[in-house]
């Protein structure tokens, strides 16, 4: 006897749970239908791909002081210093960095890089689109990180992050 | 009996301490394992109590002590980490740092900066200080290679004493007062020293940093390669620093026998020759006029034909400076052996017949034994010059009492420590060491000079000789390769008899030591052993004996070459072109000698004459070891890969062996020194071997008397006086930019009399002719050389010194010219002025 009350207490349990997926097919859905269909935005503090950013000048922020390099984790950057001169001035100050390199596949978006950083140079922006076809085009380079002209990264450098 | 010193005993945080009696306390607590943080103190150093860095408490002291300078006394209880000392501690680097403008991520000291660590270890974490900082320009350039940054310095005088206590140089000193002091050079002209380097290591901030070295990297990127610097004779324990398979640095590796902790700028600066962008990448091969590349194959087919199809005894080796230990013995085992010569030799710039090719190079002291002499003899010889950091320990001896007799053909930069300077004019060095020994036997004062020496210099010279327990004496190529340079070497050796002691033969650069060691000398096999004996041994190992007979030294094999004697000449880590005592001779022998092989890093002088040019690494590309002045045995580490196909010296003469169907196969470097270990007693790293070369059985039967001078030429009025400088441009150097840069242009001393008697002034333009050849240089003028004489220097590959000599002629005798510019452009220049 005792068997089947067992047995009929796990199909009432399996009805039951099948409400809950019935009840959920007729509602819409929570997920987009990605790539057609994007989000119009993240949250504020989503750790996306890497900018260096300007200041209204267009100087670099970037001092080229390799602290980003030190503190990352994976170590996915890349950072070799020159000296501004007069004719050359990069940075605000005597250093600036001459090769800056990112590998987005060895990154972890982790974001110690924009906290060590002294000058608020790089930042984790909000794009999250960086497949590619190949190992190479992850690594991206100086030009590819800097931000297009001062603010184009959607980042206050100063902010806490 | 020497007494032990009086021993104290104190307590520190608790820990009971022993110590001599005069240890500071800071060296106590040290020596227990106590860190007490420190800025102005240095231990190679007095204590001057500057910063005030090392506070520590002491009972029955009222007030925090500076650890440094507190002699540590029997009973003494002290504290290093009490709330008062910590107190102590964050006050003064809260100070320190009032005027530190705190710009780490853009100063070079950053990740390795001993303020940056104490601050963060034992600073308050946070300033009161909201004012303004203190301003200064930045950064101010001292100089070639030093940068300083007034901001960042903490005023502890480390480098500017290191100039007045180990340099002896004064290259930096403290100006103004208080919150404007500054450190900076007299008159702020760039910084004059031969050691500045070893200030930037020192400055522990970075107030002093390189311009070599600017934002080249982090301390975190640089991997470490211990090795050795090659470029003198020294052989200094440095480090090199690299990054992306790039030397970005060289610092000094601590090495208690050799530099202790310094090195000297050439060694600092003098590395970036490495990644030039002129070294040989792949085999070149005369076709037509010119030097084409080659692949490897078809360059030691070449060669191997070559080789093959000469008589074993018209072939003849040069070199071996240049090489490790380990290239210079398959190199001494591929002629011996294989090819079945033994016209080898090392000794290139030796001149025939003189005292250089008697002496056995290298010294029988160790260099420590320089900070324990109590008077030095140095002849011939510009130590800081030719061998810079021996000088560091000369200074030792000297500040402890020493006193050093130096005769030379020309004032040194290192003068006003000479106790008795005996500058003497060119070709007379023999006459006055006669006189000193002389004079030290007590001979009585004869009046007037000797050689341009007043006997009264002479007999005090030889007076403190007389009474001197430690000697150490030294002969250098000044006095070697001079007219009357083997008659100086008899006379030092009975000297040296006379005292107890032998005579330190300072010749030879890079492995020269080592070269003799393995055997790239004519009349010895490995280990300096006459080939007679060795043979046997050889034979066993090779499989090949060479003959007995001696072959030619290095200016006999150029004579041979110059009478058509030799089939095939091959140039292993050597520049004859430049090196060879007399440029006109080696010329002409090239021009008869119907096949020249060079093996080198860049196309030297004699590469661009050769018919095959195979490329080969440098120093810091190589494992293996290498033998200083000293005969010390050090270890040589790879720190980069060579350019392109360039390969290991010994690697290209085991191909040829191949090619010339013998064997020669060795897995690497530690199996030729095992080898060469079996026949060398006593090789081992690190320690000495004694050294080698031709000996001389009876030192007077051989010693010529020097060729008399002949008088006055009134064409060619001046002597020329030639000399090793350590910023030249030669092959190497003109490539480390930083050195070719410290040498300048290539330049000529003039005695201001002669100058101005034809209207030459400092840093004219000027020829110097002689009846074989003439360079142009810029005249410096200074009353360091004679009048009558001209001191040139060699090692500028655009003003060879050697094209001057007359190898026929014991003294070379010249005219100078000014250069006057003519209006109209650097073309239209055309000699002027009357002639000396
Ligand atoms: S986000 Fe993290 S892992 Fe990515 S580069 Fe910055 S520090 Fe490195
Ligand atoms: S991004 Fe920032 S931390 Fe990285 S090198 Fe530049 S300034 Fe330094
Ligand atoms: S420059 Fe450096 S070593 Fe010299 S006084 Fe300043 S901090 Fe000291
Ligand atoms: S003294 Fe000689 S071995 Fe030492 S660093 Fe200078 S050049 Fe190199
Ligand atoms: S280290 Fe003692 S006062 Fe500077």
């Amino acid at each position: 006897m005792t068997t089947l009350r067992v047995r009929i207490r796990q199909s009432l349990a399996i009805l039951k749970g099948l409400a809950v997926t019935f009840r959920y097919l007729f509602r819409p859905p929570v997920t987009v239908r990605y790539p057609e269909v994007k989000r119009a935005a993240v949250q504020p503090r989503f750790k996306g791909r890497h900018w260096l950013t300007l200041y209204a000048d267009g100087m670099e922020r970037c001092v080229g002081c390799e602290l980003c390099v030190i503190v990352c984790p994976s170590q996915a950057i890349y950072v070799r210093a020159a000296e501004n001169t007069p004719e050359h001035q990069v940075s605000k100050g005597e250093r600036y960095a001459t090769d800056f390199q990112i590998n987005e596949l060895r990154c972890i978006f982790c974001g110690f890089c924009e906290e060590a950083c002294p000058t608020g140079a790089i930042v984790l922006g909000r794009e999250y689109e960086l497949a590619s076809f190949s190992r190479d085009a992850m690594i991206y380079t100086k030009p590819m990180l800097t931000e297009p002209y001062p603010g184009a990264s959607g980042r206050d450098p100063q902010r806490e992050v | 009996m020497s007494q032990l010193p009086p021993t104290i005993t104190l307590t520190i945080d608790g820990r009971t301490v022993s110590v001599p009696k005069g240890t500071t306390v800071y060296n106590a607590a040290r020596r227990s394992g106590i860190e007490i943080p420190i800025f102005c103190y240095h231990d190679r150093m007095p204590p001057l109590g500057a910063c005030r860095m090392c506070l520590v408490k002491v009972e029955k002291m009222p007030k925090l002590q500076t650890s440094c300078t507190l002699e540590a006394t029997d009973g003494m209880t002290v504290f290093t980490t009490t709330p008062e000392v910590k107190a102590g501690q964050e006050a003064i680097l809260e100070f320190l740092l009032i005027n530190h403008p705190l710009d780490c991520p853009i100063c070079d000291k950053g990740g390795e900066c001993p303020l940056q660590d104490q601050a963060y270890q034992y600073g308050p974490g946070r300033s009161r200080f909201v004012e303004t900082k203190r301003d200064f320009a930045k950064p101010v350039s001292l100089g070639r290679v030093l940068v300083l940054d007034r901001e960042r310095c903490i005023l502890c005088w480390r480098c500017v004493r290191f100039g007045e206590l180990i340099a002896g140089d004064d290259a930096l000193k403290g100006f103004e007062r208080g919150f404007h002091s500054e450190v900076n050079t007299p008159f702020t002209l760039p910084v004059k020293s031969k050691f500045i380097g070893n200030t930037i290591a020192i400055c522990p901030v970075g107030a002093l940093t390189a311009k070599t070295y600017r934002f080249a990297a982090r301390p975190w990127d640089n991997q470490p390669v211990a090795s050795v610097c090659t470029l003198c004779g020294v052989g200094c324990a440095l480090e090199f620093d690299v990054r992306d398979g790039a030397i970005t640095r060289t610092r000094a590796r601590e090495s208690p026998a050799v530099n202790d902790i310094w090195l000297c700028d050439l060694g600092f600066f003098g590395h970036t020759y490495v990644h030039h962008q002129d070294r040989l990448r792949t085999p070149l091969i005369r076709r037509g006029g010119g030097l084409g590349e080659a692949t490897w194959d078809e360059a030691l087919d070449v060669v191997a034909r070559r080789l093959r199809a000469a008589a074993p005894g018209r072939v003849a080796m040069l070199g071996g400076t240049r090489l490790a230990n380990e290239d210079a013995y398959v190199a001494g085992r591929f002629f011996r052996s294989v090819v079945g010569t033994n016209h080898l030799d090392h000794r290139t710039d030796a001149p025939p017949g003189g005292a250089s090719l008697l002496a056995p190079w290298g010294m029988t002291s160790s260099l420590a034994d320089m900070n324990d002499a109590d008077v030095i003899v140095l002849v011939g010889c510009d130590i800081t010059e030719e061998y810079p950091v021996i000088w560091l320990r000369m200074k030792r001896a000297l500040d402890r009492g020493a006193a050093m007799i130096a005769v030379t053909p020309k004032g040194l930069e290192i003068d006003r420590f000479i106790a008795h300077h005996l500058v003497h004019r060119y070709g007379s060095g023999a006459q006055v060491v006669r006189a000193l020994l002389e004079a030290m036997s007590g001979a009585p004062n004869g009046a007037g000079e000797t050689g341009g020496v007043l006997r009264d210099a002479i007999t005090a010279a030889g007076a403190r000789l007389a009474r001197a327990a430690r000697p150490q004496i030294l002969i250098g190529r000044g006095a070697l390769d001079a007219p009357d340079g083997a008659e100086i070497y008899g006379l030092l050796r009975e000297l040296a008899a006379r005292l107890h002691t032998s005579v330190n033969v300072m010749r030879g650069k890079g492995n020269a030591f080592g070269a003799a060691l393995a055997g790239l000398l004519p009349d010895a096999g490995p280990g300096g052993r006459p080939l007679a004996e060795v043979r046997h041994d050889l034979e066993s190992l090779w499989g090949a004996a060479p003959s007995d007979a001696a072959g030619w030294n290095a200016p006999e094999i150029i004579e041979a070459a110059g009478q058509g004697r030799l089939d095939v000449l091959y140039v292993a880590g050597a520049d004859p072109g430049t090196d060879a005592p007399d440029r006109t001779r080696w010329t002409e022998a090239r021009g008869r000698l119907p096949f020249l092989v060079v093996q080198d890093a860049f196309l030297t002088q004699t590469a661009q004459m050769a018919d095959v040019v195979l490329p080969a690494l440098v120093a810091p590309e190589k494992d293996g070891t290498v033998c200083n002045i000293e005969g010390r045995v050090q270890r040589l580490r790879a720190a980069v890969p060579g350019p392109g196909e360039s390969r290991a010296d010994w690697g290209i003469f085991a191909a040829l062996a191949e090619r010339m169907g013998k064997v020669i196969a060795y897995s690497g470097w530690e199996e030729i020194f095992d080898e060469m270990r079996s026949l060398i007693p006593g090789l081992e790293i690190d320690a000495r071997v004694p050294r080698q070369g031709s000996r001389i059985q009876d030192p007077g039967s051989r010693i010529q008397e020097a060729r008399p001078v002949d008088g006055a030429d009134t064409d060619f009025p001046l002597i020329l006086v030639l000399g090793d400088v350590l910023f030249d441009r030669g092959a190497m150097t003109s490539r480390s930019t930083a050195i070719a840069d410290l040498a300048g242009e290539p330049w000529a001393l003039f005695h201001p009399e002669d100058a101005a008697r034809c209207g030459i002034g400092e840093g004219d333009a000027t020829v110097v002719r002689s009846r074989r050849g003439s360079v142009a240089v810029r005249a410096k003028l200074s009353p360091a050389v004679l009048p009558g004489q001209v001191f040139l220097p060699r090692g500028f590959d655009a003003a060879p010194a050697n094209a001057l000599v007359d190898l026929t002629e014991p003294l070379t005798r010249v005219r100078v010219t000014a250069l006057a510019p003519v209006a109209g452009g650097a073309e239209g220049r055309k000699e002027g002025g009357g002639p000396l």
